[in-house]
């Protein structure tokens, strides 16, 4: 009876993980099409491209949000001689302040989404528009790193979705 | 009730982001847009005024007192989704792809290879007796 009560919050903290997992995976995959199509602006047109690349600031905020804890505890570690991740800790915080301005500057040079909503910005200078060109174009060369650097865990967690269990079999 | 402290710590990260790229902006502009000087003066036109263009265009750009003025239609309530998604421009969106793509493989190609090389030195150690470490 003990045993059962100990083992009900352990498989429910599992499911749990699993969840979580899946969320992240699918959430990130999501995320990473919608970013290429934003990047792709000649091809989506002005519309979509505006009003993807809020979207994908909000995403954004939601994808840091569910990796804080992973933020903190790598911080925590950078100073270690042989602290793990340093890479992907500098990596990912040049694509927070590169996707952040990218967003940012779209907002501001927007001509569609920002006056559809009633919004007119109407003394920007052509600096957002060279930020937002540049800013652009760091992400797309981050963005595929970003991805490349945890590609076991996606190889991993993509077997594991994608793939259906065999009958009989129990993972 | 964690979502949302984590939620309120990453907005915190992302405002001194944006106060950084302001303070690019007020202090730094010329590095970015050097010929330019001081902001461009945007008049929107309502877009029953100027048919048939899309939500945004330019439609003219001239001299001003204050610097260049920039006269274009604002579309009305268009959302702006008549030009997109059209299939003569479907390289824009491959050569993306391709570029992701290439940074991706070249990225898990060098970290197969440094695992590989830092197994074959391990090994090379262990077989000249010396410690892993």
């Amino acid at each position: 009876m003990t045993s059962e009560l100990r083992a009900a919050p352990a498989a429910g903290r599992r499911r749990r993980i699993a969840a979580r997992t899946r969320l992240d995976f699918w959430f990130d995959a999501v995320l990473l099409v919608a970013y290429t199509l934003a990047y792709s602006y000649g091809f989506t047109g002005i519309g979509i491209h505006e009003w993807l690349g809020l979207g994908i600031g909000l995403a954004l905020l939601i994808h840091l949000t569910l990796h804080w804890d992973w933020v903190i505890r790598t911080t925590g570690r950078l100073l270690r001689p042989r602290g793990p991740d340093k890479l992907i800790w500098l990596v990912n915080l040049a694509l927070l302040g590169a996707m952040t301005l990218c967003v940012l500057s779209g907002i501001l040079i927007s001509r569609v989404a920002l006056p559809y909503l009633g919004i007119n910005l109407t003394q920007i200078g052509p600096f957002w528009s060279r930020a937002h060109t540049l800013t652009a174009e760091v992400t797309l060369g981050l963005v595929p790193v970003h991805v490349a650097l945890r590609w076991r865990w996606i190889v991993r967690i993509g077997r594991r979705l994608l793939t259906r269990p065999v009958a009989g079999r129990s993972r | 009730m964690k979502f949302l402290r984590h939620l309120a710590a990453v907005m915190l990260v992302v405002a001194v982001v944006v106060v950084g790229g302001l303070a690019w902006e007020h202090f730094g502009a010329s590095t970015l847009a050097g010929g330019f000087r001081g902001p461009v003066k945007v008049v929107n036109v309502p877009g029953g005024l100027l048919k048939g263009l899309p939500p945004g265009t330019a439609v003219a750009v001239r001299p001003g007192p204050h610097g260049p003025v920039v006269v274009r239609d604002s579309g009305g309530m268009s959302l702006g989704l008549d030009s997109m998604f059209q299939a003569v421009n479907l390289p824009v969106l491959w050569n993306a792809v391709e570029i992701e793509a290439g940074v991706i493989a070249a990225v898990v190609i060098l970290d197969i290879a440094r695992r590989r090389l830092r197994r074959f030195l391990r090994t090379r150690r262990l077989q000249a007796g010396g410690s892993v470490d």
